[in-house]
């Protein structure tokens, strides 16, 4: 079931008709139990009282017959009697009876003697009485017949004299009047009828008030076997009844006494009952429907509110169902809720970690674009500015090179939380890596960029507290003002890097605005390296070589290649141009190797006291086939291995010294020289020193400049020949250029020198003369 | 036993002449076929002679009874009714056979009735309706009363042409008696008499 096709207003409906209906079955069971029972109560009282009275009106019945015999007895026994019939004196015997009828209330008096004959009677009744005698079994007295419609009974008594001479028989016709004065003396209010066969076999009542019927026959036939009670239908009314056979004169009976009592008078005393079961029911079934229908509704309401709130979530809105009461509905509705609310939750927090930066908590790249595209856009509208604010922490790969990422994090949300805290009128986000955005929006003060830059940069100037470590920083920032230096995000953002670029082109811990200037130093820069493509293929490249003159021997030990680009279209092109963009592109690699290959062939020319020391860049020296160039371009040049030395700077070590050591150990082994250049600018050379037997130092030339004059840098110089005269390290110092700086050196023990002193780069040809010429050494020296 | 006695002694004379005869023995029975003890059955023969009255006949009156129940006499004979009892007795016989009313009411006072009609005269008493007894007048010598198992064995009945009868009051019959012919051969008739049932 869906929720949309659900109907709580069915539910109730159902709920209470369900309720109703069970209850009205319950109760229908219930009431026909009660029925059958108060049915049955009834029939089982109401046949008791019959059977009482049945059995009273046994007893009236044979007290009847004993007054009446008794009567009879008196005259029979009496001598006078006796005699008038023994002597068949008809006038006593007729006077002696008709005073016995005044006396005894009997309408029929008879004698019968021996022979039959009757005396007091006349007809068909004077027949039956004279039958009676002779028909009448031994110690009964009395019986009852039917005669015509009629039904008397008869009694008889002896005349004894000792012995039987006579019968004295009376007659009393059983007739409504008869049968009311028995009715009168039962209990309960039955009818006495008295019933014939009819010629057909039927039982009914001469008067036509009991009309023949199979249960009236049924009841009088079962009647004869014990009493029984059964139900009949007399006139369209119904009555309990029973029968009473009454003996004829041979046992069979001739008449039968029905006594009936009607049911409706019988289940009358149980009807207020019945009514009674019938009203609790019927008040109990509306108070059934009202209490579904409330129960129904205290469940269906909740149920709706839910399912209203399940509508509106699955539309996307955040519901609360009000919660009512502690049961399974109020708790469902309590875990719909925390449903509904973990939705909601979820929700943002994967809007959340979509738009945002994890590690600092800050809008990552995609929020503020999104935000910048917004904001640009209002701009449009409103013709105000805004400033981004592209920001890039100074050395912060070192950070987490010598550190490790830990601690570069903890760095990063340090300076998030700097951010934050200085930019409380702008956005702050993290685009990726160590750089930051930062957005002005509509409003801000005029100088307000320039002074949050500036803010920004002192405050990363001071080394930062990272997990008890003291780290030195700084930042760049690079500016720009939409919607001047940009209508939309991507051009604004590619200007604030462009001026970052510049800042930090600069020189670090500064910030600076865009300018179109920048714009097109930028696509110098990608021209740059579209031509690059295209130098390494058509040769503009050329080598030039440095010397390095021995001061031990007096002469020029090696020759250090420098690259030339020679541009055909802008002329030469400084290799501190290019080869940012070649590293950036990974073109450092061909062209290094092309260095390897060309310096190599050009050395191989010379004397073989004549190294050549090749510049290596990090990344080149990291590509995995670098070992492999190496040995390809010895074998090809024919070069002595120990004529070739690789210059490498501290920034090979960056990621992780390992495979680094692997690489040199490797290339110690085929014979090749290492030298380690830029010394002194690093972060940690001495620990290099330690880890790797370098075959040469070189020292930077930011040290030889100062070596005059600046104590400290010539003691940081003689530290350095010291150290490596210890290690059994060489020594060249480089960018030397007069004399007392060649006189400090080599007083200091440097064993060799690079230099203008000595003589800028030149090309392959010059080189080789200066070899064969005498003279450069003396000039030297 | 008594009345068998007097009855033997009474016809000791008439049968003397008829010694030759052979004896008649006659089984009664009632309506219900069980043999019927206390009855009376006597064999009326073509021109025998009447009985004659001997001696004394009595019906007394003791224990509120009377005794013998039946009494056979032969027609003409008085009957003493003497009263043995301290209570008064009120004999009377409505029969045809002989009316007579006894008003007996002093101990040992005796009446006497002369019967002079064959028939069975029913005596009852007024005052207790409980007694009955019967005084059977006879014409014929043949006459006995039937022993506890509905038997009597009459001598002297010459051989011939006779009517038995049987005379019982439970008999429904009118007088409550049954006869039929039946013939008596030299060796005598051993037979049976019952009332239709
Ligand atoms: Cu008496």
């Amino acid at each position: 079931m869906t929720f949309s096709k659900f109907r709580p207003t069915q539910l109730r409906t159902r709920m209470a008709a369900l309720y109703a209906g069970l209850f009205i079955l319950g109760f229908v069971v219930v009431a026909i139990v009660a029925q059958v029972m108060i049915e049955g109560q009834a029939r089982r009282s109401v046949t008791a009282e019959m059977v009482t009275s049945g059995t009273v009106y046994d007893r009236i019945w044979a007290l009847r017959e004993q007054s009446l015999t008794g009567t009879s007895d008196v005259l029979a026994r009496d001598f006078g009697f006796r005699s008038a019939v023994a002597s068949g004196d008809q006038l006593t015997i007729l006077s002696a009876l008709e005073t016995l009828k005044a006396r005894a209330k009997v309408p029929v008096a008879a004698v019968v003697g021996l022979d039959g004959s009757v005396t007091g009677a006349t007809g068909p009744l004077a027949q039956a009485m004279a039958q009676l005698p002779f028909q009448l079994a031994d110690g009964r007295r009395d019986a009852v017949i039917g005669l015509g419609g009629d039904t008397y009974r008869l009694v008889s008594s002896p005349v004894l004299a000792p012995t039987e001479i006579g019968w004295v028989v009376f007659a009393v016709r059983l007739d409504a009047g008869e049968m009311r004065s028995l009715e009168k003396l039962s209990a309960i209010p039955m009818v006495a009828t008295i019933l014939q066969r009819s010629p057909a076999g039927h039982w009914q009542s001469a008067d036509g008030v009991v009309p023949p019927t199979s249960d009236i026959d049924t009841l009088v036939s079962s009647s004869r076997v014990s009493r029984v009670i059964s139900t009949i239908d007399v006139g369209g009314k119904e009555f309990y009844a029973l029968a009473r056979p009454l003996a004829g004169p041979q046992g069979e009976a001739q008449a039968v006494m029905l006594l009936r009592y009607s049911t409706s008078l019988a289940l009358a005393p149980f009807r207020p009952i019945q009514f009674g079961i019938l009203l609790a029911g019927l008040i109990v079934l509306a108070l059934v429907i009202l209490g579904s229908l409330r129960l129904a509704g205290a469940i269906a309401r909740p149920i709706t509110a839910l399912q209203r709130a399940a509508q509106a979530l699955e539309e996307g809105n955040r519901t609360e169902v009000d919660v009512i009461g502690t049961d399974e509905i109020g708790q469902l509705a309590d875990s719909f809720n925390r449903m509904s609310a973990g939705i909601v939750e979820r929700e943002s927090r994967i809007t959340h970690l979509a738009f945002h930066d994890q590690l600092t908590d800050l809008p990552n790249r995609a929020f503020f674009r999104q935000s910048l595209d917004e904001k640009l856009s209002r701009l449009t509208r409103t013709g105000e500015q805004l400033a981004v604010l592209y920001l890039d922490l100074d050395g912060f790969k070192s950070v987490n090179d010598t550190l490790g990422h830990p601690v570069g994090d903890a760095l990063l949300r340090s300076v998030a939380k700097v951010l934050l805290g200085l930019t409380p009128d702008g956005l702050v986000a993290r685009l990726g890596g160590d750089e930051f955005a930062i957005i002005l929006s509509s409003g801000f003060e005029k100088d307000r960029p320039r002074a949050l830059a500036q803010s920004i940069i002192d405050a990363l100037v001071e080394p930062m507290l990272v997990d008890g470590l003291c780290i030195p920083t700084g930042a760049s920032l690079g500016i720009a003002i939409g919607p001047d230096d940009g209508a939309n995000s991507v051009q604004l953002l590619k200007n604030a890097d462009l001026a970052l670029y510049r800042a930090k082109q600069d020189g670090r811990g500064v910030f600076h605005f865009f300018e179109a200037s920048l714009d097109q130093a930028a696509r110098e820069r990608r021209q740059i390296e579209l031509d690059l493509r295209s130098a390494l293929k058509t040769g503009q490249f050329e080598l030039n070589y440095q010397p390095i003159f021995d001061l031990n021997a007096h002469r020029i030990g090696c020759f250090e290649a420098l690259i030339r680009w020679n541009h055909p279209v802008r002329g030469p092109i400084s290799p501190v141009d290019f080869i940012p963009v070649a590293e950036d592109t990974g073109l450092i690699v061909a062209i290094g190797e092309w260095v390897l290959h060309e310096a190599c062939r050009q050395a191989a020319t010379w004397p073989g006291h004549v190294r050549v020391a090749i510049n290596v860049s990090a990344l080149q020296f990291r590509h995995p086939g670098f070992a492999a160039t190496v040995m390809q371009v010895l074998a090809r040049s024919g070069l002595q291995p120990n004529r070739l030395e690789i210059e490498i700077t501290e920034s090979v070590f960056l990621d992780g010294d390992g495979p680094v050591m692997a690489l040199l150990q490797k290339l110690r082994s085929l014979g090749v020289r290492i030298a380690l250049d830029d010394f002194g600018t690093g972060y940690s050379s001495l620990s290099y020193l330690r880890s790797f037997a370098f075959d040469k130092i070189k020292i930077d030339k930011s040290f030889v400049d100062t070596i005059v004059g600046d104590a400290s840098a010539s003691a940081i110089v003689s530290a350095i020949v010291v150290l490596a005269t210890a290690l059994k390290m060489e020594t060249t110092a480089e960018g030397v250029e007069d004399a007392l700086q060649l006189a400090e050196l080599r007083d200091k023990g440097c064993s060799s020198i690079q230099g203008y002193y000595y003589s800028r780069p030149v090309n392959g040809a010059a080189a080789f003369e200066m070899i064969s010429d005498p003279n450069f050494a003396a000039a030297a020296a | 036993m008594f009345n068998r006695i007097c009855l033997a002694s009474g016809l000791w004379i008439l049968t003397a002449a008829a010694s030759l005869a052979s004896p008649v023995t006659v089984v009664a029975k009632g309506a219900d076929g069980r043999v019927l003890s206390g009855a009376v059955v006597s064999i009326t023969v073509a021109g025998a002679p009447r009985p004659q009255p001997r001696g004394t006949y009595t019906m007394s009156q003791q224990n509120i009874a009377f005794a013998p129940h039946v009494l056979i006499v032969p027609v003409g004979a008085t009957v003493s009714f003497p009263n043995r009892d301290r209570v008064r007795h009120h004999a009377y016989s409505f029969s045809p056979a002989k009316r007579f009313e006894l008003k007996l009411y002093g101990r040992d006072e005796t009446k006497s009735v002369t019967f002079d009609r064959p028939g069975v005269a029913a005596i009852g008493c007024n005052i207790h309706d409980a007694m009955s007894a019967f005084v059977f007048v006879t014409t014929t010598p043949f006459v006995a009363i039937t022993d506890g198992s509905g038997r009597v064995v009459i001598d002297g009945v010459p051989p011939g042409q006779v009517s038995l009868a049987l005379w019982h009051p439970s008999i429904r019959a009118p007088n409550n008696s049954v006869s039929r012919p039946a013939i008596v051969a030299a060796g005598g008739l051993a037979t049976e008499i019952a009332p239709a049932r």
